[in-house]
């Protein structure tokens, strides 16, 4: 048979198999994809970004390779303060190993804490730029991670990273209502709690979070209850203090100092432990019925005048508006 | 030379097509491939060395390596297999005619499918044999990574005074970034879609005038069979954004001609943690066998009454 002839065949068989074996293919990459085991297609932005030869390194099959490199690339951008392209090449990274907690971790870190920290002291710019450039910086950061968990919403660090900057005391200006940020910090939390794998702290963390949301006590209370009679690993001064506050919120008769002591074990501790709490202004903890077991306890403990917490100023809130003015 | 005449044949077609192989494979290995090891050595422990830093709580504590030597040692073993199979195979045949083994052995009674499936079969044997010592070093290299990662973690952990259960936890955990079942069924995966290459390389040595228009023409189906899915897609759902006949058809013939290399990227999810049941790695063999029986029957017939 002639070579043309040999051709023709080789074709009308190629394109009849090919008939049969495309709903076997295209039910397995849907299948596969179901699985999550195929990424979804490359967006044209990230082609852009990483130039024609690492796509097509990356269409190849080796998007993770890629990844791996680019991250070492954003880590000398880090080195060098250029915080666009940090942010910039992290978005790459994510789109090409999207389900790679490190590169979601480390990229919103990146842009919510170094990058904001560095506008905040960064001379070149007016307070009112500096202030901008933190607040974006740290909402970009929570956006990059919002949108880490939505590509993976099993992933119980990524929701404890978002709980924990929406706690963080160093951020509370960058987000406009504070009781709407607990709130969503505690669901953070209580999200990362439910995929089963989290690690203790967490819903200890969704407490903290949970006490600190006006109109949602008795909830929380509630969750200290249940992480109170888990044992003592939850019994941390913090949690305590906490629980009596929201004890006293509940039932405002309550006798403070008593359940105090009770508490904490003897009156020492528990003054001291209430003491901390007093000072933590910065933390926004609640404080009702703290002041009320104090005196009674500086009263028991007959500590000096001059020594009584209750007594002297309370530390200065940190003023992050000198700091965008330094 | 042609094989109109009927020549009378001694012994099994398996016999004389693991002969064919083994001749195959003992040509490459002289061609001093397994230098690669070495290259491919130094990258894996290489990239244990690229540990970032970090601001991940104990519980994170190195696992980046982790992923780092997957990801590396699988791209590597990817751009080796895939390289190698389409260059091996491409050499294979000119190299037979310009040291006129291939007349001597087409002048036995050797079925011309009995030489190309030993060629192919050496090829992939050598694919086969460098993947698996690969792997093998990228198992050991990842497993003591892993206890290292795994011990420096229980150590934090005993000292901050986690609960036994959690300290168990992060150690599973941790563990699920070290070598796994899911691992050594991508690095099959990879070498299905080596051999997938290696056979359609096979074809188009059959006809092809030159090594470098294979290694050519080769390379340009890999890169393009990474889109068939798309060009599948879009004959199967397209239509809403107004594509033309034109369009549709183009992608249809692109989805009937070209394999699909993208379900093999399988493999990068397998980098990231993800679990590759053995049911998807059984359907892709599947789809693996096809093309390499469908591209070795083809290249048969193209080779069979090939003159010389």
């Amino acid at each position: 048979m002639k070579l043309w002839k040999k051709s023709v065949v080789l074709s009308i068989a190629l394109l009849a198999l090919g008939v049969a074996r495309m709903p076997y293919e295209a039910g397995l990459t849907r299948e596969l994809r179901d699985a999550r085991l195929l990424p979804s297609a490359l967006d044209i932005g990230t082609v852009e970004k990483i130039g024609q030869t690492s796509a097509a390194v990356a269409f190849g099959g080796l998007r993770t390779l890629i990844a791996t490199f680019l991250n070492l690339r954003a880590f000398t951008y880090f080195t060098e303060k250029r915080w666009d392209d940090v942010a910039d090449t992290y978005d790459t990274i994510v789109d090409l190993a999207p389900h790679t907690r490190y590169y979601w971790d480390s990229g919103y870190w990146h842009i919510a804490y170094n990058a904001a920290s560095y506008y905040m002291y960064d001379s070149t710019l007016a307070p009112v730029r500096r202030k901008e450039a933190w607040r974006t910086s740290i909402l970009k950061g929570r956006s990059f991670l919002e949108r880490g968990i939505r590509n993976n919403p099993d992933d119980w660090v990524l929701h404890a990273d978002l709980g924990y900057l929406l706690s963080d005391p160093n951020k509370f200006p960058a987000f406009k209502d504070q009781r709407e940020t607990f709130s969503a910090a505690a669901d953070a939390y209580q999200k990362s709690a439910e995929t089963g794998k989290a690690l203790g702290y967490v819903r200890r963390f969704r407490f903290y979070a949970l006490a600190r949301v006006e109109g949602r006590e008795a909830q929380a209370l509630a969750l200290a209850r249940e992480l109170y009679a888990e044992g003592t690993k939850n019994r941390t001064p913090t949690f305590l203090s906490l629980l009596l506050v929201l004890e006293a919120h509940e039932n405002p008769s309550m006798d403070t100092t008593a359940r105090a002591i009770e508490l904490f074990g003897t009156p020492q501790k528990a003054y001291s432990a209430l003491s901390g709490h007093w000072q933590r202004i910065n933390e926004r903890f609640p404080i009702f019925g703290i002041a009320e077991a104090m005196a009674t306890l500086e009263n028991r403990l007959s500590i000096p005048e001059k020594d009584r917490v209750l007594n002297q100023p309370l530390p200065a809130p940190r003023n992050l508006e000198k700091s965008f003015n330094e | 030379m042609s094989t109109a005449t009927h020549i009378p044949q001694k012994g099994s077609h398996t016999g004389r097509i693991l002969i064919i192989a083994t001749h195959a494979f003992t040509q490459l290995v002289r061609m001093k491939v397994f230098y690669f090891l070495a290259i491919f050595a130094i990258i894996t422990i290489a990239s244990n060395f690229f540990n970032l830093p970090q601001h991940e709580g104990p519980e994170s504590v190195g696992t980046n390596v982790l992923s780092q030597i997957k990801g590396w040692s699988f791209g590597t073993m990817h751009i080796f297999s895939v390289v190698l199979s389409i260059v091996a195979t491409a050499l294979l045949l000119p190299k037979d005619v310009e040291d006129r083994t291939l007349y001597t052995i087409l002048a036995k009674p050797v079925p011309r499918f009995d030489y190309l499936a030993g060629k192919l079969l050496g090829v992939m044997l050598l694919i086969f044999i460098s993947l698996a010592l690969m792997d093998g070093l990228m198992t050991l290299v990842l497993q003591i990574r892993t206890s290292m990662v795994a011990k420096e973690q229980m150590e934090m952990a005993t000292t901050l005074g986690w609960p036994q259960r959690e300290i168990d936890a992060l150690r599973a955990e941790t563990f699920s970034n070290g070598p796994s079942w899911s691992m050594q069924g991508a690095v099959i995966a990879v070498f299905l879609r080596a051999s997938i290459m290696a056979s359609l390389a096979l074809l188009i040595s059959t006809f092809s005038t030159s090594t470098l228009f294979t290694t050519i023409v080769s390379f340009m189906v890999y890169f393009i069979g990474h889109f068939q899915a798309d060009a599948r897609d879009v004959y199967l759902h397209g239509g809403q954004a107004g594509e033309g006949m034109i369009a549709k058809v183009t992608s249809l013939l692109f989805a009937l001609v070209l394999p699909d290399f993208q379900i093999f990227n399988v493999i990068d999810a397998v980098i990231q943690g993800e679990t590759m049941p053995i049911i998807a790695l059984g359907k892709l063999t599947l789809v693996a066998l096809y093309y390499a029986m469908f591209f070795t029957i083809a290249s048969w017939f193209i080779f069979s009454d090939k003159e010389f």
